[in-house]
């Protein structure tokens, strides 16, 4: 069960829409003594693009990997197009159509270009399941030049790269999969402003389409409300705001989040002020 | 070399690096992609001191002494090959010198037992893998660093060799004193038939771990756990696989070297010994301790360069008692080639 919010916390509740690809309901995850989720409620509508915002440690990330199939729940449910959701593994995910932009990318520095943006799906020869190399060399050429990435080398180690080609490499493998769901965790992170305008322009054109669904987690918000269509807020393991991004504004999510630094940084002073009157106490105890 | 640069850098097309570097591909850039393959430094390097002992000696290049080094080298290049495969996960397997020493003795024991020749070897082979697979698990699943799980993997097979032979040799299965079977020409004590099975199974596990899904697996599961978990890769399974692998190789090097010898000797402190020139081999051929990189051949090549090295230093008449220092010192001198050379490769600063 879902532990109660501190009060004053706005929960969202379950939302739903006609067109939803993917709802999840009061998700918990917790890892040993720490709650990462505690109830969560989350709807991603197709063809949309979904900001997830929150603090560090909010919980994006781990909600993210439930969605990926990396992580179990420990509670809650989750559909999939109307029917029921529990992925056995990241595979299992990707065989449903979902696919992830890890936060740390994910990548294999030793490995080629090629056989990072193949891995887990390479193609091979029959009968003897030998590596198709060839294959997929034209094949990763052509998803990197659809998607405008200049990577002069596709043998090289990724090690060898800079953070946004990195960062473009892993957009590309979650992108050349064919998932019509995709989770993408802070994309643009290590972007430099024209590879990040580059992936932002991608997404676009994703959207235009209307194929794919994306939720992605941000901490710029220009680009929240240069690509997002709606914004749902993390923070402390609930959902506590769920807005299109047209309805909100830089200033209010600000206002939000500054809003939670103040109420922690309060609750911090009553701890230590609490701290240090039980250790007056706990001295005049022993004098007296 | 400057007037190929300055035909380079003439050239017209914008090209990459390798473009480039291929068609430029005269002798001097033959010469440095060798020399920057993972085993061009050790390759050169065991020719290097090949050439030595030719020259300094008088009947070093005499087939006579390539076939005393082959039992030295064989079984070591056997047991190599599967080390490498765990050695790319970043983890080590100390049991193999161990599980080698014990797989012969099991063996023994089924075909004691009234199990015929081929069945009771398969049988002990499986029971070198199962070994393997608890190695693998007690890795993967439970967690315990490999060094320390087949190190208590290593001291228990030790043991068990001792008490189940009760520490005295044993006549092996299929072989005759003073006359080769033909059971014993195929495993182990033809000449050559050692260097064949080494060949062939260096050859196989390169491939595996060139072209095959198994061996991205490996380097991916070496070279970033988390992130190759992620990407979908069944880790723990890549981890329990490789250890198989290793111990099924150490237990088979095993069998070939007791049928070579006829008989079985419970010596810990020689397969101990072996273990460690296992693991000098695979590093010395070019494969990372941390994980991530690694080749069989290069291995292979290791081995080889032990090899010779002792047989020749045997041969040379070096004393007994110089013959570890001089190869400790061997050792160094080729590690520390191997790694600049390996700087070269990588581009990096510090590999």
């Amino acid at each position: 069960m879902p532990e109660p919010a501190f009060a004053g916390e706005k929960i969202v509740g379950p939302v739903t829409a006609p067109d939803d690809v993917l709802r999840v309901e009061h998700i918990a995850k917790r890892f040993g003594p720490i709650t990462a989720l505690r109830d969560v409620n989350l709807h991603l509508r197709k063809g949309e693009v979904l900001a997830l915002l929150g603090d560090n440690g909010a919980g994006k990330s781990t909600l993210v990997k439930i969605l990926s199939g990396f992580h179990k729940p420990d509670s809650g449910t989750m559909w999939l197009k109307g029917e029921p959701y529990t992925p056995k593994s990241v595979l299992d995910a990707r065989a449903h159509g979902i696919d992830t932009v890890y936060q740390d990318l994910a990548l294999i520095d030793e490995l080629s270009v090629y056989h990072n943006l193949f891995l887990r799906r390479e193609p091979v020869f029959r009968p003897i399941p030998f590596l198709n190399n060839r294959m997929m060399r034209r094949d990763a050429r052509k998803a990197l030049d659809e998607i405008g990435i200049s990577i002069p080398e596709i043998r090289a180690p990724v090690a060898r790269l800079s953070g946004g080609q990195r960062q473009a490499i892993a957009v590309a493998r979650a992108m050349s999969s064919n998932a019509d769901i995709m989770l993408l965790d802070e994309p643009l992170a290590a972007m430099g402003a024209k590879e990040g305008a580059l992936i932002l322009d991608l997404i676009a054109r994703l959207k235009e389409q209307g194929d794919v669904s994306i939720v992605m987690i941000l901490h710029n918000y220009v680009h929240v409300f240069q690509a997002c269509d709606r914004v749902s807020l993390i923070q402390d393991g609930v959902i506590s705001l769920d807005k299109p991004t047209s309805d909100t504004s830089v200033e209010e999510l600000t206002e939000i989040v500054v809003d939670e630094y103040r109420r922690a940084r309060l609750a911090e002073r009553a701890d230590e002020e609490k701290a240090a009157q039980a250790l007056a106490e706990a001295e005049q105890e022993r004098q007296g | 070399m400057a007037v190929a640069s300055d035909t380079q850098a003439a050239a017209p097309a914008p090209e990459g690096p390798a473009e480039r570097r291929a068609r430029g591909g005269a002798a001097m850039g033959l010469l440095r992609r060798f020399l920057t393959l993972r085993e061009g430094s050790i390759i050169v390097v065991t020719l290097v001191t090949f050439g030595y002992f030719a020259i300094t000696t008088s009947n070093f290049v005499k087939g006579d002494s390539f076939k005393s080094l082959l039992p030295y080298f064989a079984p070591l290049a056997i047991i190599a090959a599967g080390e490498v495969f765990v050695m790319i996960l970043g983890e080590i397997d100390l049991s193999v010198g161990a599980v080698y020493l014990f797989t012969p003795f099991i063996w023994h024991l089924f075909h004691h037992a009234g199990i015929p020749l081929y069945l009771s070897i398969i049988l002990a082979l499986l029971v070198a893998m199962g070994l393997g697979a608890i190695n693998g698990i007690f890795v993967a699943y439970v967690g315990i660093a490999s060094f320390v799980a087949t190190l208590g993997m290593l001291f228990t097979l030790d043991g068990l060799s001792l008490v189940i032979s009760h520490s005295t040799p044993i006549q092996v299965p299929g072989t005759g004193i003073g006359k080769v079977t033909s059971f014993g020409q195929i495993f182990g004590g033809g000449t050559y038939s050692e260097l064949f099975w080494a060949i062939g199974i260096v050859i196989i596990l390169q491939l595996l771990l060139t072209f095959t899904r198994w061996g991205l697996y490996t380097v991916s599961t070496g070279g970033n756990r988390l992130g190759a978990a992620e990407a979908g890769i069944r880790t723990r399974m890549i981890i329990v696989r490789n250890f198989v692998l290793a111990a099924g190789l150490a237990g088979f090097a095993g069998i070939l070297e007791v049928v070579r010898v006829t008989s079985a000797t419970p010596d810990p402190s020689g397969s101990n010994t072996l273990l460690l020139q296992v693991v000098a081999a695979v590093i010395i051929g070019g494969t990372l301790m941390t994980g991530g990189d690694g080749t069989v051949v290069g291995a292979l090549i290791g081995a080889l360069f032990l090899g010779i090295l002792t047989e020749g230093l045997t041969i040379k008449g070096v004393s007994a008692n110089y013959l570890d220092l001089y190869l400790g010192i061997a050792i160094i001198i080729a590690m520390t080639l191997n790694t600049l050379v390996r700087r070269v490769r990588t581009g990096s600063g510090r590999a």
